[in-house]
């Protein structure tokens, strides 16, 4: 037992001596690095699922084969965590190259910070601006300047199941009460009307965020929205919360217990007769549904009596954005372009069903019909409004974030609830002055 | 001679360097942050004195995490210390045949050498409502009223929490007792034979006084572990729903990375340094006067 | 006689209940493990039943799917962090104890009251420190905050331990012409072996576990360890469930095979530090 020991402890000792040395190379390692000739691109996504990874996985094998000189190290973090984990990243020195970000405020916070590199220039170059919708760079435009290209152009619609709105004839609503008298129908015959998971509240965001749009004044809820200028007191916004109240029956139960993707299961097995989607969704539907299963999309339905602009889309691109600090600029460019190019985006919206920003992306060989269903709904959109929790900054998010759990599980009442957002939104204000 | 002069400082250098400059200084900065605002990826920093203190003071979040965290020492000095002891008492008692006594340890001591990560996995399945365990087990015994959203409710997602740790730790605290027992001379017990005790009176004066030490020690390590809690919140909740289960760590983590408000993650973080250095100090006095 | 009737009932209870614990400790186990050799459809049909059969493709994913990988860190940053951590406590503490210098309790108190400050209040300022030294998203990133904060604990178990050796022991060895490290490793070392048996232990549970400082400091999947590395791979698996349970198996079986077959230094390590934190 004494020599068993003893050899343990030299053995630990060695294994601390060796790996000192092997640590040492790996700190001098450099964010991207020349090995070889080659030049090392730090690339970071958020699709670890399918059916995203393997198309990107696919997609990167391509371009290094296509540039021998170009190495591409790809890491991917899940939606949830990316949010703070991109902030984490962003304040030490070893960014990614290129890496994805949410559009709006979600990036333009980093701009602010001068963490992000300033593609104008480069897209003035070659006529690259011409071949993209500018619809989709303009929440990636600040001040003049684009810091961004789109990856996935994306719309919030209801995903519904024909079949049964066809057995129990009803018809696609249109406006708001006529969407609850369909909802109450269906609740009626035993049909669950909305799937809804909850669990990562950015699925009640993006009601309340489609709700506010339609409800309040345009250029009030602009003034909300900036951080220096923001009140939340407009009537409207309580409104906005009250009509979600009244969704809140027709969804499935336990919402606030379980995730969006696990919900839209009960979508496509047929418990739940409608989804609210985003189109970049449609991929995975098609993935998991059976052969039989008939379904197709709405938009969300027209609040009568709201100030807000009812012809709007809620939905924003998301895209890559380059470091500010990058090593190689030129070689992470070159890249960029081509991940939101034409030929990958051919192919993206075929095995993925995902839109790129580019003009005139899909056609019916590489579209299904569902891709191009929601590709009409997003082109035909006067406008998109972005995402709530990307568009407002991080504390006035989260606290709409955390509460909309507790509305959705009757532990606040809009009042309430908007008096906390007031509360932030001063403190925010008066930070910013 | 003189070998023996300097070598031993060489040998309390490196220890020393490691905790001062790991230890020592962070702690310190983090005092120097809580004074400022900044975020994680910013360049600047704004000196804003005291603000972020009065801000705690006021937020509700901060006094929800508090409450949280106090509601997870008291429910865990009843359950790992007090449990954690009668269970240890009766598994050392003749209640128990001494062929059992392992298998019962090793198996309540199992939970406790599995990561964290994975207890929070795991019971994420247990509370789950459709397919989890827990509403499973009320509908075949029949209470399936009782079934709920046990991690989507605000009412019960702490609590679950909680319970999930008792589950972990309970063996744990049970061994440590077990072996404080152990300790206890037989002839103590034996003067009690001699006087007619029955076994309820052997152990309330004789098995608890004698286990006080250990008693102390494991209420200020639950206690102290309470405060610190992260991990578990983290994994199965991220704090929700709405804020219902944010304890002070997941917090700061949530003021400094996802609201941007480094500073006042720094505050929160002073707060915490003194309850459990508070704490610690405490049990280091315990543990020190037990040896001596 | 009716003593023993009551002592025979109290003793039936007691083992009833005893065992309905053991039931509350296994059945979460043994969900876990009977649903990973499960179809992720049977999974969500029939939770509770045997599976139809063994489907060990789940294991297999998960284990490709980058489980292997973290599991290999796990192993890789906790045995260098506990043995440099063993290492250099043990070296302190023979500074410490069997040395007459000038201050040795003040150096003491300050590694001593390292214990007092607790990891997750340093998150902010060490991730600002890890920068500049350029360690974040390293290994080392990990390992010495690990062994920064478990030292203090380490020194002072290390301590009363050395602190009892007799003084002519190692008279003898440096008459005999060793310098000082060699009594260390000569003398000292081979007689510590149960402290640094326990200690390693104590520290490995603290180690394999620790989760906060791999979430924030590392970001490269490569590298992670399995707490984090689990909580990514819940992420990406979405909704496959079986091969989710199939990976917290593999994560899990090493850690209780292990205390099953060393319990005794398991409980001595316990014993000699009880502290949990």
């Amino acid at each position: 037992m004494k020599r068993k020991g003893l050899m343990t402890i030299v053995l630990a000792a060695c294994v601390a001596i060796t790996s000192v040395f092997s640590g040492c190379s790996s700190k001098t390692a450099d964010t991207s690095t020349k090995d070889n000739g080659k030049i090392t691109i730090k690339f970071l996504h958020r699709w670890p699922m399918e059916p995203n990874k393997s198309f990107l996985d696919k997609v990167v094998a391509d371009y290094e084969k296509a540039n021998p000189n170009i190495k591409i190290d790809m890491q991917s973090v899940a939606n949830d965590s990316y949010k703070e984990k991109i902030k984490v990243i962003l304040g030490t020195a070893d960014a990614p190259d290129v890496f994805f970000s949410w559009s709006g405020e979600f990036m333009y916070r980093f701009v602010r910070e001068n963490k992000i590199y300033d593609l104008t220039s480069a897209l003035n170059q070659d006529g690259w601006k011409d071949t993209l919708m500018e619809s989709q760079l303009k929440p990636f435009t600040l001040n003049d300047k684009t810091y961004g290209i789109p990856y996935s152009v994306d719309g919030k619609v209801f995903f519904y199941n024909t079949k049964i709105f066809k057995d129990n004839g009803l018809e696609v609503p249109t406006t708001f009460d006529e969407f609850l008298k369909v909802c109450a129908t269906l609740k009626s015959k035993g049909i669950t009307p909305i799937a809804f998971g909850n669990q990562s509240p950015w699925a009640c965001i993006h009601y309340i965020g489609t709700l506010n749009q339609k409800v309040v004044a345009e250029d009030v809820r602009a003034k909300d929205y900036a951080a220096a200028t923001g009140e939340f007191t407009d009537p409207g916004y309580v409104e906005a919360l009250k009509k979600y109240q009244q969704l809140i029956p027709y969804f499935n139960a336990n919402s606030n217990a379980i995730k969006h993707d696990q919900a839209r299961i009960s979508f496509v097995n047929g418990k739940c007769a409608m989804m609210y989607c985003e189109t970049q969704e449609v991929g995975e539907v098609e993935k998991l549904q059976a052969s039989d299963f008939q379904w197709s999309m709405f938009k969300f339905p027209d609040v009568t009596d709201g100030k807000g602009d009812q012809t709007k889309l809620t939905g924003a691109p998301e895209g890559f954005v380059i470091s500010a600090n990058t090593k190689h600029p030129k070689e992470a460019i070159a890249f960029l372009k081509y991940l939101t190019g034409k030929e990958v985006g051919l192919e993206e919206v075929k095995d993925t069903g995902i839109l790129n920003g580019m003009k005139d992306i899909y056609n019916t060989s590489n579209a299904d019909s569902k891709v191009i269903e929601a590709a009409k709904i997003i082109n035909t959109s006067k406008d998109i409004v972005q995402w709530l929790d990307t568009d407002l900054n991080a504390q006035v998010a989260n606290e709409y974030l955390s509460d909309t759990q507790l509305l959705t599980g009757g532990n606040i009442t809009p009042e309430a609830m908007m008096q906390k957002i007031q509360k932030v939104a001063k403190q925010v204000k008066s930070g910013t002055n | 001679m003189k070998e023996r002069k300097i070598a031993p400082y060489v040998y309390i250098f490196p220890t020393l360097l490691l905790v001062i400059v790991f230890v020592y200084i962070p702690i310190i900065q983090n005092f120097y942050f809580s004074f400022f605002k900044m975020s994680s990826y910013s360049t600047v920093k704004t000196f804003v004195g005291l603000k972020n203190y009065i801000r705690i003071f006021a937020d509700d979040i901060f006094y929800t995490a508090l409450i949280n965290n106090t509601l997870y020492a008291i429910i865990s000095l009843i359950f790992q210390v007090g449990i954690g002891l009668c269970l240890a008492m009766l598994l050392e008692s003749s209640f128990v045949a001494p062929k059992l006594r392992t298998f019962f340890r090793s198996i309540y001591f199992i939970p406790s050498v599995i990561s964290i990560t994975v207890v929070a996995l795991i019971f994420q399945f247990v509370y789950t409502p459709d397919i989890g365990i827990l509403n499973g087990i009320l509908k075949v015994i029949g209470l399936s009223k009782y079934t709920h959203a046990w991690l989507g409710d605000t009412k019960t997602a702490m609590y679950s929490i909680i319970a999930m740790s008792q589950w972990q730790y309970v063996g744990y605290i049970m061994m440590l007792f077990i072996v404080a027992i152990q300790k206890i001379p037989e002839d103590v017990y034996e003067a009690a034979d001699i006087d007619g005790a029955t076994g309820i009176q052997k152990a309330i004066f004789i098995t608890i006084p004698q286990v006080k030490e250990m008693t102390l020690v494991t209420s200020v390590i639950t206690v102290i572990g309470a405060f610190k809690v992260f991990t578990e919140v983290y994994v199965m909740t991220t704090g929700g729903p709405g804020t219902s289960t944010q304890v002070l760590g997941t917090y700061l983590y949530r003021s400094a990375f996802l609201n941007d408000e480094m500073g006042y993650a720094s505050a929160i973080g002073v707060i915490i340094f003194f309850i459990t250095s508070i704490l610690s100090f405490i049990q280091i006095k315990i543990s020190k006067s037990g040896k001596d | 006689m009716n003593k023993k009737k009551y002592f025979l009932a109290s003793k039936v209870l007691i083992n009833i209940v005893l065992f309905i614990l053991i039931l509350i400790v296994l059945y979460p186990l043994y969900w876990t493990i009977i649903n990973s050799l499960k179809t992720n459809n049977e999974l969500f049909a029939s939770p509770f039943s045997i599976p139809h059969k063994l489907n060990f493709s789940n294991y297999i994913s998960a284990w490709n799917q980058g489980l292997s990988q973290y599991f290999l860190n796990s192993v890789y940053v906790s045995v260098v962090a506990i043995g440099i951590t063993v290492f250099l406590s043990a070296l302190c503490a023979y500074g410490l104890t069997q040395f007459d210098i000038k201050g040795k309790n003040v150096i003491f108190m300050i590694v001593l009251g390292g214990l007092m400050l607790s990891p997750e209040v340093a998150l902010v300022s060490l991730y600002k420190i890890l920068q500049t030294l350029h360690l974040y998203n390293t290994r080392w990133a990990m390992i010495i905050p690990y062994i920064a904060f478990k030292l203090p604990f380490c020194v002072f178990l290390m301590r009363s331990y050395f602190i009892s050796f007799p003084k002519d022991m190692e008279e003898a060895a440096t008459i005999d012409g060793c310098n000082s490290f060699q009594v260390f490793y000569k003398i000292i070392v081979p007689i510590s072996l149960p402290i640094f048996a326990s200690t390693a232990i104590m520290d490995a549970l603290f180690v394999w576990n620790e989760f906060t400082y791999a979430l924030v400091f590392v970001e490269d999947k490569t590298i992670q360890t399995i707490p984090v590395g689990l909580m990514a791979f819940r992420d990406s698996l979405n909704t496959d469930w079986a091969v989710l349970l199939a990976g917290i198996t593999i994560a899990t079986l090493p850690m209780v095979i292990l205390f099953l077959c060393m319990q005794k230094y398991f409980v001595k390590g316990l014993t000699s530090g009880a502290v949990k934190g």
